[in-house]
């Protein structure tokens, strides 16, 4: 600490440099804000972390002041406590007041802004303008009747994401954050990637529900409802419920599902174990034959795969030819699950529960679809099991467990590794090793960077041959990566893991809302510890899964694998 | 749509951001809008998302988004002219011509636009039709006007 600030008479100690919300929220001193974002620079667009500082005639915003030597602070007189109300009173004076039907109820910042403020009516009026929510895109779903204009979501597109397909139009009291020519998202540069929706304070941006769909399926009689459920959800239940038993948390929602009338739970883990086999493969296959077109890019996120898709065609033969996990496991129970239980696969009603929402963009992409049959029907996000199985009556702190069912149940620890930054690209390498025939005599080692943010590179001697294998997470990261990588004329890079969210799944946008970056990481924590108790180590230990690529009626080249498996990436750039 | 505005890009060889404004003006004094073809060329050529430069556009009144008509009709907003009747002026527009602020009628014969002060506020109300200025206009002037460019519509045919 550099010196002492004197905040509400108390002396505190700060860094020279730092903010005052830095400094005041380190200290344990709650200021309210809506606008600001860890790792984000700041706006003060919203005014409401005003303090008093002495010697000042107005209000500071202490998102966007630094502390100062011999700096009194005052953070809860009552001229901020006024300000701050009247703020919140504006904010309200033309926001819809149904509450009772939205779906951030009960975890809204500006509801919960309001109640701390002790608003109980509506003071001011304001106009009350016309605008239309947008449910034209396949993943995120848009009402600007709620938007209070903070300018997360327009940052995150834009500084994170690179898309901007999210922004301010118009000025004055006709903004609006909307996409190109107000036309929707479906035809806008977004990627789906859900992490508008993580940091909207309201019900402004919302994932494209799929819930209704599940339960209709759960009530028909017809229909035979199986669950592919995400071992990062696990990992998210674990954390959310802070569950001492964390090695359970897949078996506990399978029991719960079941009670909700499901027919079947698979292990989505199980599909990541094919991923990343059939990664590796193509990597070897790669290093094999030819030689200059590296790196292979990971193409497990349906975010980055429409990134790459919209902006760089020229880079579409580098992502590695194997379809998501998700795709994967959807199309093995339409096919050859179907066929070894003599079902009809319309009568299948596949959901998968994933911490994105990108895969419901991605299970609806034409390839994905087979003469009217969808490799997956519907996809629910954490938020949204939540909310299924409280639809239910469960709750998943009172549950018993339950194991997933034959024969996709087993998964190894790899299936862990793809909830996180760096975890596949882990698990690809120690694949290549092994394939390489040094498995046997030596210990595989891989050791990354501990830190969660910027550019990760490691060097491996395989084959006699040094490779290098990195991992980036949003599309900024990934974009700068690839930039350098081209720029430099590197050619000693031959795999990178590319994750659309920051973090990786873990940080997913389908994950439940949490203000900042800290869920994140104790899902990772999960994710490390759960991957630590997994019975099998590697993909290929998972037998089941290796015996699908060599004798199944899946193995690549064979008939049914073409029609299914085979990914498709479309050159996007004149749409 | 490339090669059409090529005349344009030629004089903003850097492709900087910056050139963003003065191009769109560039543009807009010879096609007299913005199009979305326009905006995502521009793009392209600036290597900036459509979408921002539509933001960008959005903010400043004086972007179009589409065509003006034969008869654009501009109305004063000032505190002069808004204090004199332009609220009158223009319901009594929007009804005529069929067209709120910022649109074109179907037949691209009339537009409406609300502008910041034209500067001649002891005129007020101001209202220009195309290049020619119309001062202390009056609800039965306004309605004569729009009449006198009817017929001058009517006896062309």
């Amino acid at each position: 600490m550099d010196f002492q600030i004197e905040v509400n008479s108390n002396q505190l100690d700060v860094r020279e440099g730092e903010s005052l919300l830095t400094a005041l929220t380190r200290n344990g001193i709650k200021v309210p804000t809506l606008c600001h974002m860890n790792r984000f620079s700041p706006t003060g667009a919203c005014r409401l972390c005003v303090v008093e500082v002495e010697g000042r005639k107005d209000l500071v915003t202490s998102c966007s002041s630094k502390v100062e030597k011999g700096m009194k602070v005052r953070t809860n007189s009552q001229r901020v406590l006024r300000a701050r109300k009247s703020l919140v009173e504006l904010l309200l004076s033309n926001h819809p007041d149904d509450c009772l039907y939205c779906v951030r109820n009960g975890h809204c910042e500006l509801q919960s802004l309001a109640e701390d403020m002790n608003i109980k009516e509506r003071k001011y009026y304001g106009e009350q303008k016309t605008l239309y929510p947008d449910y034209s895109s396949p993943s995120v779903a848009r009402d600007p009747a709620k938007c209070v204009l903070c300018s997360r979501c327009v940052r995150m597109c834009e500084e994170v994401q690179l898309v901007t397909a999210l922004d301010f139009i118009s000025r004055g009291n006709k903004t609006t954050v909307n996409s190109a020519f107000n036309k929707g998202l479906n035809v806008s540069t977004c990627i789906h990637c859900g992490q508008c929706i993580q940091v909207c304070p309201t019900a402004a941006l919302i994932d494209i529900s799929h819930l209704e769909k599940v339960q209709t399926a759960l009530g028909n009689k017809d229909k035979m409802v199986v669950f592919h459920l995400s071992p990062s959800v696990g990992a998210s239940v674990a954390a959310e419920l802070k569950m001492k038993s964390r090695h359970l948390a897949m078996e506990r929602i399978a029991y719960a599902l079941k009670r909700c009338g499901a027919s079947r739970i698979f292990n989505l883990g199980f599909a990541s174990d094919v991923n990343v086999l059939e990664e590796a493969r193509i990597l070897k296959e790669r290093l094999e034959t030819t030689s200059g077109d590296f790196p292979v890019i990971s193409s497990c996120c349906p975010a980055w795969v429409r990134y790459t898709e919209d902006h760089h065609p020229e880079m579409l033969n580098r992502l590695s030819q194997v379809k998501s996990p998700q795709q994967i496991m959807g199309a093995m129970v339409k096919t050859i699950y179907a066929e070894q239980h003599e079902l009809d696969n319309e009568n299948i009603f596949s959901v998968s529960v994933m911490p994105c929402v990108g895969n419901k963009y991605e299970s609806s992409r034409e390839e994905n679809t087979h003469k009217g049959i969808s490799e997956v029907d519907a996809v629910l996000t954490v938020r949204e099991l939540f909310q299924l199985l409280r639809s239910f009556g469960l709750d998943l702190a009172q549950m018993n467990e339950e194991k997933m069912d034959e024969p996709y149940n087993e998964a190894s620890s790899v299936a862990w590794k793809h909830g996180y930054s760096g975890g596949k690209a882990e698990a690809v390498a120690e694949q290549l090793f092994y394939m390489m025939g040094h498995g046997k005599k030596e210990r595989f080692k891989f050791n990354p960077p501990k830190n969660m943010t910027g550019r990760r590179e490691i060097k491996l001697t395989v084959g006699g041959k040094q490779l290098g294998f990195a991992w980036v997470s949003s599309i900024a990261e990934a974009e700068n990566y690839l930039k350098h990588l081209k720029q430099e004329g590197r050619d000693d890079i031959h795999y990178v893991e590319v994750m659309a969210c920051l973090d990786g799944c873990v940080g997913g946008g389908g994950q439940p809302i949490s203000r900042g970056f800290e869920m994140a990481r104790t899902r990772k924590k999960m994710c490390l510890e759960m991957e630590k108790s997994a019975e099998k180590k590697y993909a290929r230990e998972n037998l089941k899964a290796g015996k699908l690529f060599r004798d199944e009626k899946l193995s690549p080249g064979n008939e049914l694998a073409e029609e299914w498996l085979k990914p498709v990436f479309v050159d996007r750039t004149s749409e | 749509m490339e090669e059409d505005l090529g005349h344009f890009f030629e004089k903003f060889p850097n492709r900087k951001r910056e050139d963003l404004i003065p191009l769109l003006q560039a543009i807009q004094d010879e096609e007299g809008y913005l199009s979305e073809k326009i905006i995502s060329a521009v793009g392209r050529y600036l290597d900036i998302s459509t979408n921002k430069i539509y933001g960008v556009a959005t903010f400043y009144d004086n972007f179009r988004f589409t065509a003006s008509g034969k008869y654009h009709f501009r109305v004063c907003h000032g505190s002069a002219c808004h204090v004199t009747g332009t609220g009158m002026l223009v319901r009594e527009l929007e009804k005529q011509l069929k067209v709120k602020d910022g649109e074109t009628d179907k037949e691209g014969l009339f537009s409406l636009e609300l502008v910041s002060c034209i500067g001649a506020c002891g005129l007020a109300p101001v209202i220009a039709v195309n290049d020619q200025y119309y001062t202390n206009v009056t609800l039965d002037s306004l309605k004569n006007l729009i009449e006198s460019f009817r017929e001058i519509e009517n006896s062309a045919i």
